[in-house]
């Protein structure tokens, strides 16, 4: 009998991890990426490998903005490699990315790239402008992220 | 009767087109660029946000609108702009997602950002859809914006 990883299409499994993340659900997330998935997240300067430095990723965003919503406007799937379209909207509740908590609202519209083998997410690429962020979280200036 | 035969649009000939648009952009060729769209082809580039008093202006219209002059003021202010393709994947209702570096040194400002000579990198992720007539109808592009400020040494985040 095949494992339920190995039935799923990209697009199901990507859905998948989006729908977890959606919930906040970081470990049902975690469970359809590999272990050695490599991770790069742009804005952060983030490249890695590893599932643990998504779930870092992951949490800090729902640590950060406990009301974190994922609006997925598009999944595009282009043979084993699937683009998801979302808007991240949240209030800030803690630190993040080096801005402090001034519990503003956030509105950040990103692209996920994922690459997939195997039922598995192998690859996450990650897209937003962190400028739109700092802008939203009133941040004045990149290299004093902190003072506002 | 003139009969047209024309390449079916396929996963392949869809990311041929998008191949050739990047080689047309490496080429500064903004009329070649504009020449792969259709006419009202749908442009979006996400980061652009200019935040006046009252109201914020988006690259969000057409390639005719807001795509050109964008791509020809990118060229003007970064004359040695280039493009480095790394991915681009596609299937066969015609949509195209690219991962890029676009480069160039400032010569002369952009948005609020003043010549320095500087050089900038930064990975992009373009995704388009190419109609049956091999014509790209829509671009979408998402990059961080704060990489480019910081790589031209612009601190500000507005």
């Amino acid at each position: 009998m095949s494992s339920p990883a190995l039935t799923r299409t990209p697009t199901q499994t990507v859905q998948a991890f989006l729908d977890a993340f959606a919930r906040h659900d970081i470990d049902a997330a975690i469970a359809v990426i590999d272990p050695q998935v490599s991770v790069t997240v742009h804005p952060l300067g983030l490249h890695q490998v590893g599932a643990d430095a998504l779930r870092e990723v992951l949490a800090d965003l729902v640590r950060g903005f406990p009301d974190l919503v994922i609006s997925v406007s598009r999944v595009i799937t282009t043979g084993d490699v699937v683009t998801a379209l979302f808007k991240a909207e949240g209030t800030q509740s803690a630190g993040y990315a080096g801005a402090i908590n001034q519990e503003k609202h956030l509105d950040i519209d990103q692209a996920w790239r994922f690459v997939t083998g195997g039922g598995l997410i192998t690859e996450v690429t990650a897209y937003w402008c962190q400028t739109q962020l700092y802008r939203r979280l009133a941040v004045k200036r990149f290299d004093e992220i902190a003072i506002v | 009767m003139t009969e047209v035969t024309q390449r079916p649009r396929t996963a392949e000939s869809a990311a041929g087109v998008v191949t050739e648009f990047f080689d047309r952009y490496r080429a500064h060729d903004v009329e070649g660029m504009t020449d792969l769209c259709s006419i009202n082809a749908g442009f979006c580039y996400v980061p652009v946000e200019l935040w006046g008093k009252q109201r914020v202006l988006r690259a969000d219209g057409t390639v005719g609108t807001i795509g050109k002059p964008l791509w020809t003021g990118l060229i003007a202010s970064f004359p040695n702009l280039s493009n480095t393709v790394h991915t681009i994947t596609s299937n066969d209702d015609g949509d195209v997602v690219a991962e890029v570096d676009i480069e160039g040194t400032q010569q002369l400002a952009w948005g609020l950002i003043t010549p320095a000579g500087r050089h900038y990198r930064e990975p992009h992720l373009f995704i388009f859809h190419v109609g049956p007539d091999l014509l790209i109808d829509s671009i979408t592009a998402y990059w961080n914006d704060a990489g480019i400020s910081r790589q031209l040494g612009h601190n500000e985040v507005d």
